[in-house]
């Protein structure tokens, strides 16, 4: 029986520095076993929280979280931490809704302050049919509770004062969906926070591992992989492990695991950047979104302009920021917020996306048994991490696909039954 | 006060004093004085606060990256003030104080900070979850930073693009060299200089230096190289596109400067590095570097009473200095084995330091010569992965990238004159690459004229090594100190933080944020580095080290952005429209009368009499070549291959996945020649959609695609009475129904302009002819028609007339009425459809819609009380439920029909005519609707439109 970590309280954080005391490791290194119940491939967020999810919903502990570097170095570490619920469809919203409900509850839930501010969100109208949508969104999402509603320019500005509501001739600001429960969250500390809630219930995370390959016996295609099969394990760098389920939740590199099994994934994979500036005193307390100008902005406590565009158009798996998208977006930004012209860009970097055709994931179970995946994440991937791990845990568990996540089962691409939250989603955060 | 006499190097002007203020008090420096140099002189020492901590900062590096120098000067923030140049009336103050510099009243937090270790915020703050927003409050008040003014216009920025063939980051000797080498090779070389003055350490070292600085400096005016100072090489993107950041512009504010360098010389130098010990962040703890720049360029003694702690001979120049400047000075030789372990002192800065043999001395200035790093960052974005060097104490370059050479500092150590030849060397080998880049680059490209001659062979790399010498590795003493200033993160934090488990370097960095505030590392990477290396019992070789990120230093937002390119476009006629009362819309680009003040009565006149609008944003394209029918089969969804000349035929497009992508119609004016319209928005999307098929599978097509959307004025004349006033202004049309009829095209003299082509359509549902004059002429056009039409009751009409005119009439809007799911099956044109042809955009994906009954299909809808209009947007659910089984898409009151009337997307099992709907309007109500049998309210038949 492995012995419980001290929890986190400023009780806690006192006593231990009057006594000298060092705090634990956030999460054990345990040497990799040759054996485990189940595999995930991935320590970002996804696969921290299936392990998670797993242990603790289900009891399932005999664990193993594979990270090729160290946890969180993917999307989990690149995303712009923008939380959210106010989508398109309503499978979309109450998909969504969870995980805000799960970040809401996060600090108490994994007793690692995540710092979660449910600032509100605000997504911009520069034109009556974009308007038109945001009122679209927002009788959706009420009819599903979700706070969300459609605000005109003096409710924007006071808002975001720093927003130019005057009648600008080109990017007037209409309107806004107004969305009081989305926010901001420290995206490492969900990371953290997942691996050590993992692992004080015996999970064991390993980084600098990288399967090379996964076992496959009984399917159709080449070695035995592929459709009809049945997953035995997984080859490392480290060594092999056998275990009959495997989860991918890799983004940027999905397919390729996803090859490895001999599943097939309708997915191409670009870059996606972001950057920041330096930190200034707060004067941007909402999230601010535009669609039309593909740009999304928010200000950390730190007091950092955090920002992001579009994916990119072309299929890589360079992640080296370019100079035309700071560029392009700090014109978008200065379009909707000159007061910030003489702030300094100080860093700028960029993630990998897997895009599906329907800008929707894949997640749930693949024609090899025992192989599942929860991947495609495009964009969005962060804000449905915790809902992502509960329900692939679920599925673990239990062996069938739980509602939740039922639209987004690889198989729709045969049945033809895309889902449509490409308008809400493709530059949505 | 601390001003020193005339100093030989010295960069100030003294015949010129500068006043400005600080913190609201007067102060005064001389004309090329930097903030810090005049502050310092006026006898300040304290400039800032620490983050966490509030602990008083003062120069540390006194260089752009000084992490303690940022002030806020006027409405801009962060400005690094020791390399800002004073200016008369700068107003210049400390940032991020509460209430005063001198007496920050959150230095409470100093008390706390062995509890507020690295982190400490993740571990507490969780319970109650209630409070979290106002703990969320009081942690934002720590925000570092200076205060932007939320009104401030984004003033004139500006963008060139360069075209040199070598680019030289770093304007210090050996990056002068380089370019004199380069030049003298025949390179066009642009050399771009972080400081405002060429000479790099030279500036500030004796008197041979200051003269080979100036030698250097006078080669390289004459030599025609172009140089940029105060600007700086922000980025290497692809392909060596680099980003120069040029910070004084006569005109501009800033200029972003681009430009593909065949070669990129990188030379930045290197940058001193910190010593971490105990008290390392009191004011008066200064780098070697930093003494020097103050002593000999701007004649300012930062101390009187000065411990020198050095390991290498830049320590023991800043001693002879001081001395010269009439400093006592100790030095603590780290060669001998001396070292020093804690500085003493209180608010007001260092007081005294405890050496590792245990004495204490007195002394008002700190100096540490503890060693450099190496600023790969150029080199990291050009993909290279610096290696540590242990007796160097230094990383350097691992990898040979053929068009990015690294000279100087970066490459190794030397004499001057070694330092010059190696640079001259990479100069001359730059120029001989960038002639074969150059030989590439003309080769690939498809080039009327012929390249002259073979390709050159690649010039091989012949440099000589430079030496590296030797250097103590001194990154910690004995005791714990700041590592990231910046961010307050002391060396003990991180290795607390380690011990967590964040023992990797980026993980320790997302800990901790070391390294991730405004000096970007620049002064910290390495020592953080060496610390977790330490905490780990690894080499700093095993540990790595982070990558450095663009950009090399931080850009404003103002330089990026640029001038903001943003075109509106206004059709021939605007002139007319605002003359006359047009309440404007965006549309897209374009900006377009939404009414004249009464749509409504614009729709009963146009359905009466006769209405004109301006339709000029309607997108159009020019279709000519003998294959157009192949390309409208193929992008349409029905058939084109018997469209006979003078006819005019409506066509949905459909993406791959057979979505609706744009509608509109094409009519065939000529043999070869067709005019496709588009809707105002899908206008681009279609002619890339266009050319998409034309340029990737069918390159065999032989048409030509030319956008005219601007080249064309376009006026919609509707209305029963239209065919009268028409007559009335084209004489060389036969406008009898018969020999003109629905759906058909000509070309046509139109009050006197010729070349117009006009068709008979109905978006409407009116009687209607559209005229496309060329856009010259469509003011002329337009009043022409209004003078003929006045008798007939003529009234120009806008876009929210034409929305109501053809809801009613049913047809739909693409965008509006379907979405990004909307297949063609979904709009109930079955005849559109034409599955037998060969191939067309979208076939595989419509094939298998056609079984499909599970998505919502358009209906059109009428609610049971006729004076209820459901906003558009309003969901229609399953009685008595919440879930969603539709929505309205359009919504209007019908002036015509004096009744609501709705177009809507719902699923097939309510969609049978007939079937009630229950709507949920915005504001929460529900009511009852109906589905009607057709699309059109109005005229289904379309006699109207045919008459």
């Amino acid at each position: 029986m492995k012995q419980r970590p001290p929890r986190y309280s400023a009780a806690r954080l006192v006593s231990r520095a009057a006594r000298k005391r060092v705090w634990p490791r956030v999460w054990r290194e345990a040497p990799l076993r040759n054996s485990y119940d189940v595999v995930v491939i991935g320590g970002g967020v996804h696969g921290l929280a299936t392990a998670y999810y797993l242990a603790a919903n289900h009891g399932i502990t005999n664990v193993a979280v594979l990270e090729k570097s160290y946890l969180g170095s993917g999307g989990s570490g690149r995303n712009t931490a923008i939380l959210r619920s106010n989508y398109l469809t309503p499978e979309g919203v109450i998909f969504y809704d969870r995980s805000l409900d799960l970040y809401r509850t996060m600090a108490i839930d994994l007793n690692m302050n995540v710092m979660f501010s449910r600032r509100g969100h605000i997504t911009l109208a520069h034109s009556d049919a974009s308007l038109r949508t945001m009122h679209w969104r927002a009788e959706v999402n009420k009819l599903q509770g979700v706070d969300s509603s459609v605000i005109g320019p003096a409710d924007i500005k006071k808002l975001a004062p720093v927003l130019d509501t005057s009648s600008h001739p080109r990017y007037p600001i209409l309107g806004a969906l107004y969305h009081p429960p989305g926010g901001i969250i420290r995206h490492d500390a969900v990371v953290w926070g997942y691996a050590r809630g993992a692992d004080t219930l015996g999970v064991e995370m390993h980084q600098k591992t990288e399967v090379v390959d996964i076992k496959v016996t009984g399917g159709d295609g080449p070695g035995g992989k592929g459709p009809g099969g049945r997953v035995t394990g997984v080859r490392t760098n480290r060594g092999d492990i056998s275990a009959p389920v495997v989860v991918n939740c890799t983004a940027g590199w999905a397919s390729l695991i996803s090859d490895m099994a001999g599943v097939k994934l309708p997915i191409s994979t670009r870059p996606l950047q972001a950057a920041v500036t330096e930190p200034v005193k707060v004067f941007l307390p909402v999230v601010v979104v535009s669609g039309t100008l593909h740009v999304y902005v928010s200000q950390t406590a730190r007091g950092e302009l955090v920002f992001g565009a579009s994916v990119d158009p072309y299929n890589t798996y360079n992640i080296r920021g370019s100079l035309e998208f700071t560029e392009g977006t700090a014109g978008h930004l200065l379009e909707l917020m000159p007061g910030i012209s003489r702030m300094r860009l100080l860093r700028q970097w960029a993630g990998l996306c897997d895009m599906t055709p329907d800008y929707s994931p894949v997640m749930g179970f693949t024609p090899v048994e025992g192989f599942l995946c929860d991947v495609g994440w495009g964009t969005y991937g962060f804000k449905a991490g915790p809902v992502s791990g509960e329900q692939m845990a679920e599925a673990i568990a239990t062996q069938r696909t739980p509602d939740l996540i039922g639209p987004f089962s690889l198989s729709r691409f045969e049945r033809d039954a895309l889902v449509g939250e490409k308008g809400a989603a493709a530059v949505g955060h | 006060m601390t001003r020193l006499p005339a100093q030989p190097g010295e960069v100030i002007d003294r015949s010129r004093p500068v006043d400005f203020t600080w913190n609201g008090q007067a102060m005064s420096g001389f004309a090329g004085d930097t903030v810090a140099s005049a502050l310092v002189a006026g006898g300040v020492r304290v400039v800032s606060r620490s983050m966490k901590y509030r602990r008083p900062r003062g120069y540390i590096s006194n260089d752009y990256w000084d992490p303690n120098g940022l002030v806020q000067v006027g409405d801009e923030p962060n400005v690094r003030s020791a390399h800002r140049l004073i200016e008369p009336g700068m107003a210049v103050e400390a940032q991020n104080v509460w209430p005063s510099l001198e007496r920050d009243l959150r230095a409470v937090t100093g008390l706390a900070s062995r509890f507020l270790t690295a982190g400490f915020y993740y571990k507490t703050f969780m319970r109650p979850a209630w409070l979290w927003p106002t703990y969320e409050k009081v942690l934002a008040t720590f925000s570092p930073g200076g205060r932007i003014d939320p009104d401030t216009p984004h003033r004139y920025h500006d963008k060139r693009y360069a075209h040199p063939d070598v680019v030289v980051a770093g304007g210090g000797p050996t990056g002068m060299a380089a370019a004199l080498a380069a030049a003298g090779a025949g390179a066009r070389v642009l050399l771009v200089e972080h400081c405002h003055r060429l000479g790099g350490h030279l500036l500030w070292g004796d008197e041979h230096d200051r003269a080979l600085a100036a030698e250097l400096a006078a080669a390289v005016e004459t030599a025609g190289v172009e140089v940029l100072v105060d600007s700086t090489v922000a980025g290497r993107y692809e392909d060596n596109w680099t980003g120069i950041v040029q910070r004084s512009h006569p005109v501009a504010v800033e200029r972003l400067v681009k430009a593909r360098a065949k070669v990129l010389i990188v030379a930045p130098g290197l940058i001193e590095r910190p010593y971490v010990f105990d008290g390392n962040d009191k004011p008066g703890v200064m780098l070697s570097g930093a003494v020097r720049r103050f002593v000999n360029m701007y004649a300012v003694r930062p101390g009187s009473a000065a411990v020198l702690f050095t390991a290498n001979p830049d320590g023991d120049a800043a001693a002879i200095d001081l001395e010269r400047a009439g400093a006592e000075v100790t030095v603590v030789d780290a060669r001998r084995g001396e070292g020093i372990v804690r500085a003493l002192g209180g608010s007001k800065g260092v007081e005294g330091v405890v050496l590792a043999d245990g004495r204490r001395l007195d002394c008002d200035l700190l100096v540490t010569a503890a060693g450099w790093t190496a600023p790969t960052s150029l080199l990291n974005m050009s993909g290279d992965r610096p290696v540590y060097d242990e007796a160097a104490a230094r990383f350097f370059p691992s990898v040979s990238i053929g068009n990015v050479l690294a000279t100087g500092g970066l490459a190794g150590d030397g004499t001057l004159d070694e330092l010059i030849e190696h640079a001259m060397a990479t100069g001359r080998l730059a120029a001989a690459r960038a002639r074969a880049v150059s030989h590439r680059l003309q080769a690939a490209t498809a080039r009327a004229v012929p390249v002259n001659g073979e390709e050159p062979e690649w010039p091989v790399d012949e440099r000589p090594d430079l030496a590296r010498d030797p250097h103590p590795a001194l990154f910690r003493s004995t005791t714990h100190g700041v590592v990231d200033f910046s961010e307050d993160v002391s060396s003990k934090d991180m290795v607390g933080a380690a011990a967590e488990g964040y023992d990797s370097v980026e993980l320790l960095k997302r800990y901790t944020t070391a390294t991730m505030g405004p000096s970007q590392g620049k002064l910290e990477t390495v020592n953080t580095v060496a610390v977790l290396a330490e905490a780990r019992g690894q080499t700093i070789a095993e540990v790595g080290t982070t990558v450095w990120r663009p950009p090399y230093a931080p850009v404003t937002m103002g330089a990026l952005g640029g001038r903001l390119f943003e075109p509106v476009r206004v059709s021939s006629i605007h002139p007319w429209h605002e003359a006359n009362g047009a309440v404007f819309m965006l549309a897209g680009q374009w900006i377009r009368p939404d009414h004249y003040g009464d749509p409504a009565g614009e729709a009963l006149n146009t359905r009466q009499n006769v209405g004109i609008m301006d339709v000029t944003p309607l997108g159009k394209l020019d279709l000519r070549g003998p294959d157009v029918p192949q390309l409208l089969s193929h992008l349409y969804t029905n058939k084109w291959m018997k469209l006979a000349v003078g006819s005019v035929r409506y066509g949905i497009m459909c993406g791959e996945d057979g979505v609706i992508l744009d509608d509109g119609v094409t009519g065939r004016i000529g043999d070869q020649h067709y005019m496709m319209t588009t809707t105002s928005s899908g206008a681009a999307t279609v002619w890339e959609w266009a050319e998409n098929w034309l340029q990737t599978e069918h390159p065999d097509w032989r048409v030509h695609v030319t956008p005219v959307t601007s080249g064309y004025t376009s006026i919609n004349v509707a209305g029963p009475k239209s065919r009268t006033l028409v007559r009335r202004l084209v004489g060389d049309v036969d406008l009898d129904p018969e020999a003109f009829r629905y759906m058909q095209v000509r070309t046509a003299t139109v009050a006197g302009i010729r070349d117009c082509f006009m068709w008979r359509i109905g978006f409407t549902g009116e009687l209607s002819f559209e005229l496309h004059v060329p856009a010259g002429h469509g003011l002329t056009v337009w009043e022409a028609l209004l003078e003929a039409g006045e008798d007939l009751g003529i009234r120009p009409f806008g876009v929210e007339c034409q929305r109501i005119m053809r809801l009613e009439k049913g047809h739909f809007i693409v965008g509006q009425d379907t979405d990004g799911l909307t297949k063609l099956p979904a709009v109930g044109m079955p005849h559109l459809l034409k599955l037998d042809k060969p191939d067309f955009a979208g076939k595989p994906e419509l094939t298998w819609a056609l079984d499909d009954t599970s998505t919502p299909v358009l209906v059109a809808i009428q609610p049971t009380d006729p004076s209820v209009v459901p906003d558009e947007a309003s969901q229609i659910v399953r009685p008595g439920t919440d879930e969603i089984i539709g929505r309205i898409t359009s919504s209007r009151m019908s002036p015509t029909l004096e009744r609501s009337v709705c177009l809507g997307q719902v699923l097939p099992e309510v969609s049978r005519p007939g079937s009630e709907l229950t709507v949920v309007m915005i504001d929460g109500r529900r009511i009852t609707a109906r589905v009607m049998e057709h699309h059109a309210h109005i005229d289904p038949e379309g006699e109207r439109v045919r008459g």
